[in-house]
């Protein structure tokens, strides 16, 4: 795991005495909250509907078991003993003092931690795959690459007041476990005549205007991707609209100019304002790099143990996959049990993971896009050991990648901008699909939810996506169908009028059975059917015949 | 107000003319014009050799090459809102590819919280009201040197 | 902060600055209990309004507003309900 630098530790410190300063003036008056809000929204502190919110970066999802103690510590302390992992690898808590976020700023620092940019105007957490450096198709673990930009990144004079956020996300293989199609950039490491570099998108991104992103590069050679990012913001900066919040992030001007053009400003700065110090040399990638090298595993030819306990052999079947390392696996660790708010996690269960990943995966946590967490390097004969601990824990709900595990945004139930509930709908998901075999027969299926438009719960990328909506004070559920956020990325199609919360489960059965209706065989998954067919065929189920409550 | 030129602190010598008093004549040294002004009168400036300043708004942040704006003595920006990112870019622009050497202001709606920004974007000075002068200093001490970009 | 009011009868809320809590308008000032607050009719909202930039202005509270009330009295939509007595998840 990365380690911070002395100039690590003294930037977090001199922020936190900085986030100090502004919140003493705040509360003296000598800033208004017009002035105060971005600066506070750069540390990663939000007002929502009930109290302030809280944003603590976990950049490229990387935890270490003091980390994660750490965050429990706060939880309980400073928040009421649980926290909500994002869908940008984030961690968020919903009920912290202002007064206390100094020192909560401060409790972060001391485990090399931060809320730095994971809000406001600027270039946010770099986001990754959560299965970096642990599978064997990987071109090149896109961590070390990571941090490199984060470093860059990090107050940033020229780019920390953009006309609007920005968030990169880097991977490197073809699978895209990391939504990084609709970031503002997307990089994906690429192996070209024996090279390695980056394919570059931009302008991607969800919220009111859904857009894949583009491919702006076929090929960045490694040493130059800090001046091209550069050249890319740059003229972002210059040219993104200001005059409307709603068209100003970097995909509007993208979509308003045509690549091409953006291209061709892009590549007129990449080539004056290069600047030389810029360039990476391949020491300091391979000083980077060198954090972030495999814990001592060697390879064997332990297998799983076989129990004869169904939940146990569900579990391995669903959330376990093998590591690249012989003898290992990845434990997916979903954060879905029924009832519970997707992607929360108690301080009591954020404790006890702490130490399990010290007894099971070399103090190693991961977090995903998708509101889950990984334990990366589990020995194969442990694992009916770790699966009785994460039991305890209520943390071995085997439904990764199936229809319970939804992405989640927080909805009415916190968010100050939502217009509908939709952890609730979460839950009510979960409670009629909790049967394993039912849901292993629908097979893999996304649902995403969001509670607005702004589609925090990634709706427009989910095989079935939920948005809430408000209608004349009654909460109404829209579906879109088909969209992926994987390397096959596409946004969702609306099928038809909207769905109240009391018709809604009705409507995804009918949705499953023309799905099922339409399969051709036991693997055929949901997507790839909605590909074949289209949406005619489910609208047409959906609404013929429907007493519309709508 | 003050001019805060990193730690140290100068009067301001720079004044703007008004619209209805713009007279080539009325152009001395320290006048501040508009880059409309300055278009129209650069020729007269260069050929009496006075040190003149040139504003933008920070919403109208734009130059070419036959702005010749490496002849002014001082650009200032004016910022209508310290949230308008543009004269970060728009500073390096001027050092990097108009080749200013001259003085870099930022003035306007502008925070002590920005003071290390403006300075590695390519700012020399800010203007600022006398009382801010300490919370600006303080600041500028706690960001100092603290950061990755070259 | 006026401007898409609609109904008859408001409360007056806010957050309050130091801890984020969210307050109302009482007759003894800022309280975290809506059944104290103050019943403002359409008419007095002005006022109300001065008052809440004042408290604003005094670094007491954050974006104020204008609860809406129903004909009964009780508060009007799901956003402001679940404001004023919390998430309606269990945790």
């Amino acid at each position: 795991m990365y380690k911070y630098s002395d100039t690590d530790k003294k930037i977090i410190a001199s922020r936190v005495k900085q986030f100090e300063n502004q919140v003493n003036r705040r509360l003296e008056g000598k800033l208004t909250e017009e002035e105060f809000k971005p600066l506070r929204l750069m540390n990663g502190l939000y007002l929502q509907l009930h109290a302030y919110m809280l944003r603590i970066a976990i950049p490229y999802g990387e935890l270490s078991s003091k980390q994660l103690r750490k965050i429990a510590f706060i939880a309980d302390k400073y928040d009421r003993g649980y926290g909500h992992f994002t869908t940008r690898q984030n961690i968020q808590f919903n009920w912290p003092k202002l007064l206390d976020i100094p020192e909560i700023l401060r409790e972060l620092s001391l485990v090399e931690m931060h809320a730095i940019q994971t809000s406001g105007n600027c270039i946010r957490n770099i986001s990754s795959d959560h299965l970096a450096g642990l599978t064997l198709n990987e071109i090149e673990d896109p961590r070390p690459w990571c941090e490199i930009i984060r470093k860059w990144s990090t107050f940033h004079p020229e780019f920390s007041f953009l006309p609007r956020k920005f968030k990169i996300a880097v991977i490197g293989c073809t699978e895209d476990r990391a939504a990084m199609l609709v970031h503002d950039i997307g990089l994906r490491i690429i192996k070209r005549n024996n090279q390695v570099g980056f394919e570059v998108f931009v302008g991607g991104g969800q919220g009111r205007t859904p857009i894949i992103g583009k491919k702006i590069k076929d090929f960045l050679p490694k040493k130059d991707i800090l001046n091209y990012l550069e050249a890319i913001l740059t003229t972002y900066n210059q040219e993104g609209r200001r005059d409307n919040i709603y068209k100003a992030r970097i995909k509007i001007l993208v979509k308003e100019l045509g690549i091409e053009k953006f291209r061709s400003l892009v590549e007129e700065n990449f080539s004056k304002l290069s600047n030389k110090e810029l360039v990476i040399d391949d020491k300091s990638i391979e000083e980077i790099f060198g954090f972030f090298r495999l814990p001592p595993l060697k390879s064997n030819t332990n297998k799983i143990p076989f129990k004869n306990n169904q939940e146990y052999q569900n579990w391995i079947k669903q959330n376990v996959i093998p590591h690249k390392i012989q003898g290992y696996s990845i434990v997916q660790i979903s954060l879905k049990a029924p009832k519970k708010p997707p992607g929360d996690a108690t301080s009591n269960q954020m404790m006890a993971l702490a130490e399990i990943s010290e007894k099971f995966s070399f103090s190693e946590i991961r977090v995903t896009h998708e509101q889950n967490l990984v334990l990366p390097h589990v020995s194969n004969k442990e694992l009916f050991n770790l699966w009785n601990q994460l039991k305890i824990e209520n943390l071995a709900t085997p439904n990764l990648g199936l229809i319970t595990d939804t992405i989640c945004c927080p909805g009415m139930d916190y968010c100050a901008l939502a217009t509908a509930r939709s952890i609730p709908i979460s839950q009510k998901i979960s409670r009629h699909f909790n049967n394993y075999l039912k849901q292993k027969e629908i097979g893999d299926l996304k649902i995403k939810i969001s509670g607005c438009i702004n589609a925090c719960g990634h709706h427009h990328v989910g095989n079935i996506g939920i948005l809430g909506l408000d209608r004349k004070g009654q909460e109404f559920y829209q579906i879109t169908l088909g969209g992926s956020a994987k390397e096959d990325a596409a946004i969702g199609e609306i099928v038809g009028p909207s769905f109240s919360e009391n018709s809604l489960i009705d409507a995804i059965e009918k949705i499953l059975n023309t799905y099922k209706k339409h399969k051709r065989n036991k693997s055929e998954d949901f997507l790839t059917v909605f590909r074949r067919i289209g949406i005619k065929e489910f609208k047409k189920d959906l609404y013929d015949n429907f007493t519309k409550k709508a | 107000m003050i001019i805060l030129q990193k730690k140290h602190e100068h009067k301001n010598h720079y004044k703007k003319i008004k619209e209805q008093d713009f007279l080539k004549k009325n152009i001395r040294n320290g006048s501040i014009l508009s880059i409309s002004q300055w278009r129209e009168t650069k020729h007269i400036v260069q050929e009496q050799n006075i040190n003149v300043a040139v504003e933008f708004s920070s919403n109208a942040c734009s130059l070419s090459d036959k702005d010749e704006i490496s002849k002014a003595a001082m650009v200032q920006i004016n910022f209508e809102t310290f949230k308008d990112g543009r004269p970060f870019t728009f500073a390096k622009m001027l050092r990097k590819k108009h080749n200013f050497k001259g003085e870099l202001r930022a003035v306007g709606h502008i925070l002590p919280d920005q003071f290390v920004f403006l300075i590695r974007c390519g700012f020399d000075s800010v203007e600022i009201k006398d009382e801010d002068k300490d919370v600006w200093l303080e600041l500028l001490e706690i960001d100092e040197g603290l950061y990755y970009q070259p | 902060m006026v401007k898409k009011l609609q109904g008859e009868t408001f409360l007056l809320s806010a957050n309050e600055l130091v801890s984020g809590k969210v307050v109302f308008f009482t007759p003894k000032g800022w309280s975290s209990s809506s059944s104290e607050a103050i019943k403002i009719k359409v008419g007095e909202i002005g006022r109300y309004e001065e008052i809440s930039i004042k408290e604003e202005k005094k670094c007491i509270i954050i974006s104020p507003k204008f609860v809406e009330l129903d004909d009964d009295g009780n508060i009007k939509t799901l956003r402001d309900k679940i404001r004023t007595s919390g998430i309606t998840i269990k945790i």
